[in-house]
């Protein structure tokens, strides 16, 4: 329903271009009066002024109809003697005469019930008849409005500028918006489980084993209960086995990734890099997950032969295996960023070095790379946060015991697995478990930020020796 | 006439299909200062890169004909571009100092040559050619700070400063004064006369007016041919090319 109305807006409202357009050309030569704008500006005002009203109102009405309707209904039901002991219940009883309308309720319907349903049905005609009575009123009166202002000849230029500027900021907005949204969720559902658990034991805490959190009730813990509990929640061996993994991986991907970044930008021809840097990139779109399965059918199997051939113990899931995919995974983000801000380094600068008879490597060395230091940091800190973001590979491949250990060849654990582990399956959302997840995405959230405001602060600090 | 220090002999460049200069004859003489002077894209530019070897950076330019140094052809596949390099410093038109401290731009040439094994000797290198650029007295107690802070002027004097460091005998000049003000631009003159004293200088420069004030001797060059050499005073008062007359004159280029 919605979307029609939406698209004959639209349609309705694109049509008016063409409308105003001619309109003023008309009124310009009919009263011989130079315009204050171009003609196809009366247009874009037309068209802005007949749709954003009705679009907005359509919004706004379609967020406070259900809940609107609901109120009454549920209000209605209870004049008519339907009973419900909390707000839970009323819903219930909500979503049933809906379901009932809807035709899709298959329980005993009693009078009460059919009684609401009927009325329901009567209250959604009324307002979906009155919402379209009102878009068309809304329409008529702003196109009737925008018509008079053409008529007299108003700066419609400034006024469609003002208004695109308007729809900028509001998307901007929404965006911002969103995030804060996001990181509110994370936080009160963070200080939820640090009121059961003490943050000290979450942060300090070195064994981590969320499953034992069996309570019904977290808010009426009691103190024997808690000594059960308490090392639970140790964050320590998670973030040890993230950035455990993450060096491995930069281990792998930093000198790989900078070398090929430099071959690509100072050594290639032009031809070898049209062809090899598309091959590279083509590395950043493999999905995740088939990176995953490489680590754990392919990789990780093949560190255990070699291991169990000399002699070693290999856990098939192991953090150097999904380390070592991780850091393939993350080549080309280092090699594609590092030769970039490689080539946009001045080719003065090279020359003045080639000039004192320095040899290319030497400028490359002592140069061109102290001058790109800024931008391959950037890109490095960018990979890392990459890496402790990264979740498929981990979850198949680096296992799920949250093992404190600095052996490669164990299994181990990361924030993100664990995540994925807890909020897997049917939940209970008032259980310290879920809500230990909200934790470790707070937890995770915060330390990708302090470690996106120390890059900063270094490139920062380097553009300002090197500017 | 002192001596001749670089010879070129029927010199031919070509960018691609493109022939960028058309058999080039000129001698520049030793301790000298020679002027090279013709509208944009006349190939000045292109010569002096010749006498370092620096076109061998762009890939598809290519050099025929000979260019000798004191009677050494360098115009050479097995000649070691990094000592041509050290004996032939270039000045570039924009200023192009390192990302790196003062110290470090200067003492950058001396330690990629091996020069200066001891901080000592280093710490007189840098002083040295300071000096001889007429930077010192500006920059001696911010040595450490970086070279790009410094004003438009004081970097290319740095870049001269540079170019110094290793102790060439020829030094390119690519239109040095281009990117600066009148007063930066007069300092640079200064020195230039100062530094003809040690070295033999060849500059490219878009200014009659420098070229009459620095140089000894001027070469004019158009599309790509060298077209009139001679001393400097004689090309601007008394020309035997028409051409030559018509560009210092303003009457084109």
């Amino acid at each position: 329903m919605n979307f029609v109305l939406i698209f004959l807006i639209v349609i309705f409202s694109s049509s008016l271009f063409f409308y105003g357009k001619s309109k003023t050309k008309s009124i310009s030569i009919e009263r011989n009066i130079k315009l204050n704008a171009l003609p196809k500006f009366y247009g874009y005002y037309l068209v802005l002024w007949s749709s954003i009203p009705a679009l907005v109102f359509l919004l706004v009405w379609s967020l406070f109809e259900p809940v609107i309707i609901k109120s009454i209904i549920i209000e209605t039901a209870a004049n008519q003697g339907a009973i419900f002991n909390d707000k839970n219940e009323a819903n219930l009883i909500y979503e049933k005469i809906k379901a009932i309308h809807l035709g899709t309720y298959f329980g005993d319907i009693d009078t009460i019930l059919k009684e609401s349903a009927i009325s329901y049905s009567k209250f959604l005609n009324i307002f979906t008849n009155s919402k379209i009575v009102l878009i068309f009123v809304t329409i008529i009166a702003s196109v009737i409005f925008s018509l008079k202002k053409i008529k007299n000849n108003n700066k419609a230029r400034e006024d469609v500028e003002k208004i695109l500027k308007g729809l900028l900021f509001v998307s901007s907005l929404i965006a911002i918006l969103t995030t804060l949204g996001i990181i509110f969720s994370l936080l009160f559902e963070s200080i939820k489980f640090f009121s059961v658990i003490n943050i000290f034991d979450y942060l300090f805490g070195t064994n981590w084993s969320p499953q034992r959190a069996f309570i019904r009730d977290a808010s009426a813990i009691t103190a024997a209960e808690y000594d059960e509990l308490r090392d639970a929640f140790g964050f320590v061996p998670l973030i040890a086995g993230t950035s455990f993994i993450a060096f491995i991986a930069m281990f792998v991907a930093v000198p790989i990734g900078l070398f090929s970044g430099i071959y690509m930008a100072e050594y290639a021809s032009s031809k070898i890099r049209r062809i090899s840097k598309p091959i590279i990139e083509i590395l950043a779109g493999i999905p995740t997950v088939v990176y995953g399965f490489f680590a754990a059918l392919t990789v990780g199997p093949f560190f255990r032969q070699i291991g169990e051939s000399i002699g070693l113990t290999v856990s098939s899931e192991s953090a150097l295996a999904a380390g070592l995919i991780m850091g393939i995974m993350i080549i080309p983000y280092i090699s594609s960023l590092s030769d970039d801000v490689i080539n946009s380094v001045p080719q003065s600068l090279r020359d003045g070095s080639y000039a004192v008879g320095a040899t290319k490597s030497e400028t490359i060395k002592q140069v061109v790379i102290p001058a790109a230091l800024p931008g391959i940091i950037g890109s490095v800190l960018l990979a890392v946060s990459r890496a402790i973001g990264e979740t498929m590979i981990v979850v198949m491949a680096a296992g799920l015991a949250a093992n404190l250990t600095i052996n490669p060849l164990e299994s181990t654990t990361t924030i993100t697995t664990q995540i994925v582990m807890i909020l897997v399956g049917d939940q209970e959302f008032d259980s310290p478990k879920t809500q230990s997840a909200f934790a470790l995405g707070l937890t995770l959230f915060v330390a990708t930020l302090i470690l996106n405001y120390i890059a900063q602060r270094a490139v920062k600090k380097y553009r300002e020796k090197y500017d | 006439m002192s001596d001749v220090k670089i010879k070129s002999n029927n010199l031919n460049v070509f960018y691609g299909d493109k022939q960028a200069l058309f058999d080039v004859n000129l001698d520049l003489n030793e301790k000298e200062v020679t002027a090279l002077i013709g509208p944009s894209g006349c190939g000045k530019s292109t010569f002096i890169r010749c006498i370092n070897r620096m076109n061998d950076v762009i890939d598809i330019c290519k050099v025929t004909g000979n260019i000798e140094i004191d009677g050494v052809e360098i115009n050479d596949e097995n000649l070691d571009v990094v000592s041509l390099r050290e004996r032939v410093g270039m000045v570039f038109q924009k200023p192009n100092p390192f990302p790196k401290s003062i110290y470090d731009n200067i003492s950058y040439g001396p330690k990629i040559h091996g020069k200066g094994e001891t901080k000592s000797e280093l710490d007189e290198i840098v002083e040295r050619s300071l000096k001889k650029a007429a930077l010192w007295e500006e920059v001696k107690d911010r040595l450490d700070e970086p070279g790009t802070g410094l004003s438009g002027g004081q970097q290319q004097r740095l870049c001269i400063a540079r170019a110094i460091s290793v102790n060439p005998e020829v030094i390119l000049m690519d239109e040095p004064c281009s990117a600066l003000d009148p007063i930066a631009t007069a300092k640079i003159e200064e020195l230039i006369d100062e530094l003809k004293k040690t070295y033999t200088i060849v500059i490219v420069t878009h200014s009659m007016a420098q070229a009459v004030r620095v140089s000894q001797k001027t070469g004019f060059f158009h599309l790509g041919k060298l077209i009139e050499v001679g001393k400097t005073e004689k090309i601007f008062k008394n020309p035997d090319n028409k051409m030559t007359q018509d560009y210092i004159t303003g009457r084109f280029g």
